[in-house]
């Protein structure tokens, strides 16, 4: 019988060779997304519908969804500002807590809860299904047909909507800076233009990219690693999303220390 | 299939059509991979296909909602998609569980002849009287 400490050991190292392994195939699928053998047309055809799918239609729900939740994040904020007396931060705050950090966030907690959960359930049924085999047999390459155009539409589609969510905010942060402060519309985004720099945008748009890569990524993984049992699919979903999850959190974590140092 | 891959295009059971797929799609997914083939091109191709077999009704379905002969007819074109084909059709009894004899697979076959190099169908022994002549 194994002991506490033998447990815990093989739960260490398996989790180090999940860790690995998913590194490894990240590397593959980031090489092919630069080979240009990898843009076929059926390869571009799937890249346009992936991105109509999770960009496209989920704009209404994702513009209501940021209207409401900014300007309540927007509201709380600048109350929060004016009662501790730091109205001349509302810039700082603005860029360099909202849109550089909360907006990526958010945009892909909705990305993920919508898509990246489909991503998850349609590969485990493709696997089920033998669809793969299908594939192989036609010598269609998965990494270039199935992973390539859904990691894009991620990496895409995460930048795109985080900027809007961005956008959404800094507009009705104008509308709650005349509410709470009585701030003209050139004071604020005069206010906003000295607190941007152009590092924490760049910072932004790459943290987007690396959220939107593995998003879709460790979905596609742990749904490739059905069996061809059915109840083998929502065992594959519900560990995808635990690692997508567990994912995100590294990603902010390690994001926050590159902005330390 | 060993000794010919890039040429072997199996009509098998175990080789379904991709699901989340509409049945022009899947017919012309092997042009659009391996040929580059501009998706305009290979819709047409694959509804002209389908119209040949008398199938073009079936275009926008997709595999849950197909019959066993409309199944069997899109498996069928989308291995003559394959460059040079050699159609393999493995038991298609299976695919077609309710049919009594190999004549409405023969005219298909007929009817997309120049669509592919060669075919070849396998089965069981005791399925033999199915195939009468043949």
């Amino acid at each position: 019988m194994k002991t506490f400490w033998e447990r815990l050991g093989h739960a260490a190292i398996r989790m180090l060779e999940d860790s690995a392994d998913t590194i490894v195939f990240a590397g593959r699928v980031f090489v092919r997304i630069f080979q240009r053998k990898t843009y076929s047309s059926a390869m571009r055809e799937v890249l346009v519908n992936q991105i109509y799918f999770t960009s496209v239609q989920i704009l209404p729900v994702f513009i209501i969804v940021s209207v409401f939740f900014g300007s309540l994040l927007i509201g709380i904020v600048f109350t929060i500002l004016k009662d501790l007396g730091l109205t001349e931060f509302i810039g700082h705050v603005l860029m360099g807590l909202i849109v550089t950090e909360l907006s990526p966030f958010l945009t892909v907690l909705l990305i993920t809860l919508r898509s990246a959960s489909a991503i998850n359930t349609e590969m485990a049924v493709m696997k089920v299904n033998r669809e793969m085999k299908t594939l192989e047999t036609f010598r269609i390459d998965i990494i270039d047909y199935l992973l390539a155009p859904r990691v894009l539409n991620g990496i895409i589609s995460i930048v795109l909507l985080s900027s809007l969510f961005s956008i959404v905010l800094l507009i009705s942060g104008i509308l709650f800076a005349k509410l709470i402060f009585g701030m003209n519309q050139d004071v604020y985004m005069n206010m906003l233009i000295d607190s941007t720099r152009f590092s924490d945008i760049i910072i932004m748009f790459f943290k987007c990219a690396i959220y939107g890569f593995f998003i879709t990524l460790i979905p596609i993984r742990f749904g490739l690693r059905a069996s061809h049992e059915l109840t083998s699919i929502p065992v594959a979903v519900s560990r995808g999303m635990v690692n997508v999850f567990a994912a995100i959190l590294i990603i902010e974590v390690l994001s926050l220390l590159t902005k330390l140092y | 299939m060993r000794e010919f891959p890039l040429q072997a295009a199996p009509v098998w059971v175990d080789v379904p059509l991709i699901s989340n797929q509409e049945v022009y799609m899947n017919i012309a997914l092997i042009k659009k991979y391996h040929d580059n083939m501009p998706r305009q091109e290979a819709w047409r191709l694959a509804v002209d296909c389908l119209g040949k077999i008398g199938l073009e009704h079936i275009a926008y379905k997709r595999n849950p909602v197909l019959t066993s002969e409309e199944r069997f007819g899109v498996m069928l074109l989308r291995a003559a998609m394959v460059r040079a084909a050699m159609i393999l059709i493995v038991k298609p009894f299976e695919l077609i569980p309710h049919l009594n004899d190999i004549q409405m697979v023969t005219s298909m076959l007929k009817t997309i002849d120049e669509l592919y190099v060669s075919c070849h169908i396998y089965d069981y022994q005791w399925m033999q009287e199915k195939y009468g002549d043949l």
